[in-house]
């Protein structure tokens, strides 16, 4: 379980955070919603240690992340997709993949080959994601939509216990859209997901329930329903989101 | 793969027997003395390949470590009173693998242009000391008398030896930094020169993956150091100062970062502008323009342009 209490980030005079408190079961498919600069994205960067907060706690099931790196979060399980991609853009999609595999194992071993039980690992995570036929093509030379499904998949073979997904249909045709939100839906229900999205169908499809963020705070949390609902919802997000 | 070994010891045994196979031509003697020289800078192109190359540090004190192995394995023979070669090449791997630890563990920290303004006042830092440490280092002028190391009983005084040595050790270097590229941590190391910040995200604690590079590099660079201390059996001031390192850079840039083969063949090229030239020729300058030609119309150096045109 994921115990978010009294987060606090501030840049300048701005709070982004301004005291977010959190709740998210195990298992739980959870959604933060909510305008453009609502605090969502630096919410993610303190989660996963790329950025400090000024205070508040972060616990997974019961451990305190405080101090610990971006690296050593990934190890316990916390791992993202970003949501402009960071990718290895000179290496094949496979390469890309199984960097993420390699670093389960042995990536401080310099005299150690590639097992051939990680390249196979890697491609089924590559064909999870639907990229099978693409594993030898360069990060760089795929589309945009491929290239979220790649950056899915380095996260996915990362083993994550928790995934945050910051956007992950941003800028994706509709056809690729509803791919990718299968793939999340079609994901192990005891991985815990985290995701941030600003389409409101995906969200309503995925999400068990819904925290809704408005000036670094969250102003709401419920069921899909209980959201669609809530009046102050509508006055700060969803209203907007309709009409347009 | 079985092509590619083939023919890297095939062009190695003709390397080996050089000294043989070309005795009846009257420059022998003088082109196996810059076949030993390129080899030597061959191994410290390479070793700060595996930083600028391959980790995407761009390190401008890597002659600290080249120097500091040079003056570890002389001063260490001398103080010890022995001419056994594993004990100055042991000296020289172990000191500039110490020294690369110390510098690399402040330099890591920073990134880019910091790390290369860090790395290159360190150096100075290195190179301040081995100026002044008169009684150890013999100060500007430098430490001569350098003996020429002994396996066991094999003297390997004469040059025909060192030549054979120098082979042998530049192969293993070759060897070693071909199976380490080749690794999971070779591909890591590739993974933090292109996205850091996702190195981190997935896992990979890459301050250490940065300091462990330094370190190896460090001391393949004293590796270098120690055998050009037996070639010119002289190490001065100039062999940790910043003109060094630059050399080393100007070699992996000319021949190539990222590739195993760029940088032996920088070296190759740097030497033979330095020393075959015609001396009507200003070196210096010929090769400023060479390396200017290279930085604006073939970034990638020869290997890269050879590969691109290969392909195309």
């Amino acid at each position: 379980m994921i115990d978010i209490r009294e987060l606090r980030r501030d840049f300048g005079g701005i709070h982004a955070l301004a005291g977010v408190d959190l709740r998210i079961e195990p298992g739980e498919r959870r959604a933060v919603i909510g305008p453009n600069g609502a605090g969502k994205t630096t919410l993610f960067n303190v989660l996963t240690g790329e950025l400090r907060p000024n205070g508040g706690s972060i616990r997974l099931d019961g451990a305190a992340l405080t101090g610990l790196t971006t690296w050593q979060r990934a190890r316990l399980g916390l791992v993202r997709m970003y949501q402009r991609n960071e990718l290895f853009d000179p290496l094949s999609a496979l390469e890309n993949v199984l960097l993420s595999i390699g670093s389960l194992g042995g990536a401080y071993r310099p005299f150690r080959s590639p097992l051939p039980a990680e390249r196979i690992e890697a491609e089924e995570v590559l064909a999870r994601v639907g990229l099978a036929d693409r594993r030898s093509v360069t990060a760089r030379t795929l589309s945009h939509g491929e290239r979220r499904q790649l950056e899915l998949a380095l996260a996915l073979a990362r083993q994550p216990v928790v995934l945050l997904l910051d956007e992950p249909t941003a800028g994706m045709s509709p056809a690729e859209t509803e791919r990718i939100t299968a793939l999340i839906a079609g994901l192990e229900r005891r991985l815990t997901v985290l995701i941030v999205e600003h389409d409101m169908d995906v969200v309503f499809r995925l999400a068990d329930r819904i925290t809704v963020m408005h000036e670094g705070r969250a102003i709401a949390e419920g069921t899909p329903n209980e959201i669609r609902a809530d009046r102050r919802v509508h006055d700060v997000y969803l209203g907007k989101a309709v009409e347009a | 793969m079985v092509i590619r070994a083939a023919m890297v010891l095939a062009v190695w045994l003709a390397l080996v027997t050089f000294p043989q196979w070309s005795s009846a031509w009257e420059s022998s003697r003088f082109a196996a003395g810059i076949i030993r020289q390129v080899l030597i800078f061959a191994i410290f192109a390479s070793s700060l390949n595996l930083l600028v190359g391959y980790t995407g540090l761009p390190s401008l004190g890597h002659a600290a470590f080249f120097g500091g192995g040079a003056y570890a394995a002389a001063i260490a023979a001398q103080r010890l009173g022995t001419d056994q070669l594993f004990v100055s090449l042991g000296a020289g791997v172990i000191g500039a693998a110490l020294l690369a630890l110390l510098i690399g563990f402040l330099a890591v920290r920073a990134l880019g242009i910091f790390f290369l303004m860090l790395t290159l006042a360190l150096a100075q830092m290195v190179f301040a000391i081995a100026f002044q440490a008169t009684d150890l280092t013999g100060g500007s002028n430098g430490f001569s008398g350098v003996h020429r190391p002994v396996l066991f009983g094999l003297d390997l005084g004469a040059a025909s030896d060192l030549y054979v040595l120098v082979c042998a050790i530049a192969l293993s270097v070759g060897l070693l930094l071909w199976r380490v590229t080749t690794s999971t941590y070779g591909r890591a190391l590739v993974g933090v020169r292109e996205n850091e910040r996702r190195m981190r995200a997935i896992g990979y604690d890459t301050r250490t993956l940065k300091l462990s590079a330094f370190v190896l590099a460090g001391a393949l660079a004293g590796v270098a150091g120690a055998l050009s201390s037996y070639e010119f059996r002289f190490v001065s001031p100039n062999d940790v100062a910043l003109g060094t390192s630059v050399t080393g850079f100007v070699m992996v840039l000319i021949g190539g970062g990222g590739t195993l083969i760029g940088p032996i063949v920088g070296a190759a090229v740097v030497l033979l502008i330095e020393r075959v030239l015609p001396s009507q020729l200003p070196a210096q300058t010929v090769l400023g323009i060479v390396f200017i030609a290279f930085v604006v119309f073939a970034r990638q150096g020869i290997v890269g342009a050879a590969r691109r045109l290969a392909r195309a």
